[in-house]
């Protein structure tokens, strides 16, 4: 400590904030096992999908529901509503893994009191919700690469055909990726409302990860592509024939989400007792 | 300037009024004991002042600005219960994670300064599950001395310290005030270690700042009186009483009257005047924790 005849008090650069931030939560999702579970997680569902797809009984659900490797990854037309399985196993269950490991995340961060301690300081909540933001999509980034790792291995394994045109497949991977953010902003935002109530938090993530309330939404008011491409996300519009124009919609619609959410979950923080 | 003002700080937990319009100064420089019963108010005054709640109405001001302001906030340093630790890192992989969080430049040389301050520095390698209460309240106030803070909030510090560890926190904090110029707010029940420290005392029941002072004005408050030892004490208190306003009986049985010239005045009355013999006698003052519990007797 330096001896301080005069008190100087200098604001610190949102940059420098974040930069703090950010290098705390890294640091720790690299140094627990959470990421690797996860990680693992998303590589061996895939194995499971198509065990599922391949080896069911004559006329289960799920037998013969995959006609290509690759649908493994992503639905074979912008399904807005889930007519099969087929459509619904695919990478999109990543975020459902995501929301549930972002909850515990944060759960922690009220658990051990480092809330407590990093609201004390000079952070603001907004730095907060974009850090947490920024590191769940990281994390759900990685475990769409695992998960496509696994499905290629997965795909390879059932024989299945790989043909597919590349530039609809690159699409539609980093439409997913993209979409990564949006879903991070809300399940951050979730779990901001909730704070320490972790039980709730994780359920509603996991409920809404499901894409339940959204289907359940479409199936009373009717199968509109806004709902769809707004409130269920691009993560289903990022299919196999997916183009740069998807790209784009996933794009907007992961901003918007992470805009809207980021904005309200400050709001909330601001407006509430954190500890 | 000060270094905190308050002035009418409300605050309500639904129904629950936990603060009625406190007011609060704590001079720049000062070490400044923060009194009152369990739920008096003070941690939710601290935690406000830390920005941990929001309050319902009122005014904080730290250094004579806005307490929400950023650039005041990262010179406060705070020790709420215990400090926010991941368990299962070691001391000093959390007080690392801490320097990021605060945007330490030469973050490594600066924990080690604080830890050694706190006297942890050979049990930095510890994960912080295994440390005992009184290492991780060390922890917590290393913690709070990150980033060369102006201002330090000390929740309870000193609970669970052994006699050894409040001696290093009593030494820690006049350091800090001496010569960092830095000030302490510290609330403890530990009334008698209080007294050792603190330049400035506030005294806080049912969410209303009732005294506040400094060591001095303390003293001059706190009365005088000559404590004796008798065979009867009965016998005596009921003599004395004839002669003295105030006359009464402590826990360790000794008779204390507290409007008497001098002790010598006292023996010339029982003895030589009434044949009663006494056993010991002593002049004395009244402490910090007498005086808090005369006080609250009053309000009651």
């Amino acid at each position: 400590m330096e001896n301080k005849a005069m008190l100087q008090f200098d604001q610190p650069s949102f940059f420098k904030r974040l930069k703090g931030m950010l290098g705390v939560d890294f640091y720790r999702l690299f140094h627990t096992p959470l990421l690797y579970i996860f990680l693992f997680i998303a590589a061996l569902i895939p194995a499971l999908v198509s065990m599922g797809a391949m080896g069911g009984e004559e006329g289960a659900e799920t037998a013969g529901m995959f006609s290509n490797a690759w649908q493994i990854i992503a639905a074979s037309k912008p399904m807005y509503i889930i007519s099969d399985m087929g459509d619904y196993a695919n990478m999109n269950m990543v975020y459902i893994f995501g929301g549930i490991m972002i909850s515990i995340f944060i759960g922690h961060d009220y658990k051990s009191g480092y809330v407590k301690q990093l609201f004390t300081t000079h952070a603001k909540k907004q730095d907060y919700m974009i850090s947490k933001t920024m590191l769940g999509a990281f994390s759900m980034v990685c475990m769409c690469v695992t998960y496509m790792i696994g499905g290629m291995i997965a795909g390879a394994a059932t024989g299945l055909p790989f043909k597919i045109n590349a530039g609809s497949l690159i699409c539609a991977i980093l439409g997913k990726f993209i979409m990564s953010l949006g879903w991070a902003s809300l399940y951050t935002f979730i779990n901001v409302i909730f704070r320490s109530k972790f039980g709730i938090s994780i359920a509603l993530c996991f409920v809404l990860g499901t894409g339940i309330p959204i289907i359940g939404a479409a199936a009373v008011i009717g199968n509109t592509p806004a709902l769809n491409i707004f409130l269920y996300g691009s993560s289903v519009y990022a299919c196999l024939t997916s183009n740069a124009l998807t790209l784009v919609i996933c794009l907007m619609n992961s901003v918007v989400w992470a805009v809207i959410y980021n904005v309200l979950g400050t709001l909330i923080l601001n407006k509430r007792d954190c500890y | 300037m000060n270094a905190i003002e308050i002035r009418n700080l409300t605050k309500n937990f639904g129904q629950k009024q936990a603060l009625a319009g406190l007011n609060m100064t704590v001079p720049q420089g000062a070490i400044y004991g923060f009194i009152g019963e369990n739920g008096s108010g003070k941690s939710t005054t601290e935690k406000i002042i830390c920005g941990l709640i929001l309050p319902s109405g009122g005014e904080v001001k730290l250094f004579g600005r806005d307490y929400k302001d950023q650039d005041v906030r990262a010179k406060v340093g705070v020790l709420i219960e215990q400090p926010g630790c991941f368990p299962n890192y070691s001391v000093w992989n959390n007080m690392m994670l801490q320097a990021a969080n605060l945007g330490i430049e030469n973050a490594a040389e600066e924990v080690r300064k604080v830890l050694k301050v706190v006297h942890m520095e050979g049990s930095a390698s510890n994960k912080y599950k295994n440390c005992s209460l009184g290492m991780k309240q060390r922890i917590g106030i290393a913690f709070a001395l990150l980033g060369n803070p102006t201002l330090l909030i000390l929740d309870e510090p000193i609970n669970g310290l052994d006699a050894d560890g409040m001696r290093i926190m009593r030494e820690v904090l006049t350091d800090v005030t001496k010569n960092y110029n830095c000030t302490v707010v510290i609330s403890s029940h530990i009334l008698g270690e209080l007294e050792k420290i603190a330049t400035h005392y506030g005294i806080v029941r049912g969410g209303k700042m009732i005294a506040e002072m400094t060591a001095e004005e303390l003293n001059a408050n706190c009365p005088t009186y000559v404590a004796l030892k008798v065979k009867d004490i009965a016998v005596a208190k009921e003599a004395l009483k004839q002669k003295y306003s105030r006359v009464e009986v402590d826990e360790e049985e000794y008779i204390r009257i507290y409007d008497a010239e001098s002790a010598e005045e006292v023996v010339d009355y029982l003895y030589k005047q009434l044949g009663i013999a006494v056993a010991e006698i002593k002049t004395s003052k009244i402490g910090l924790e007498e005086y808090y519990i005369d006080l609250m007797k009053e309000g009651k």
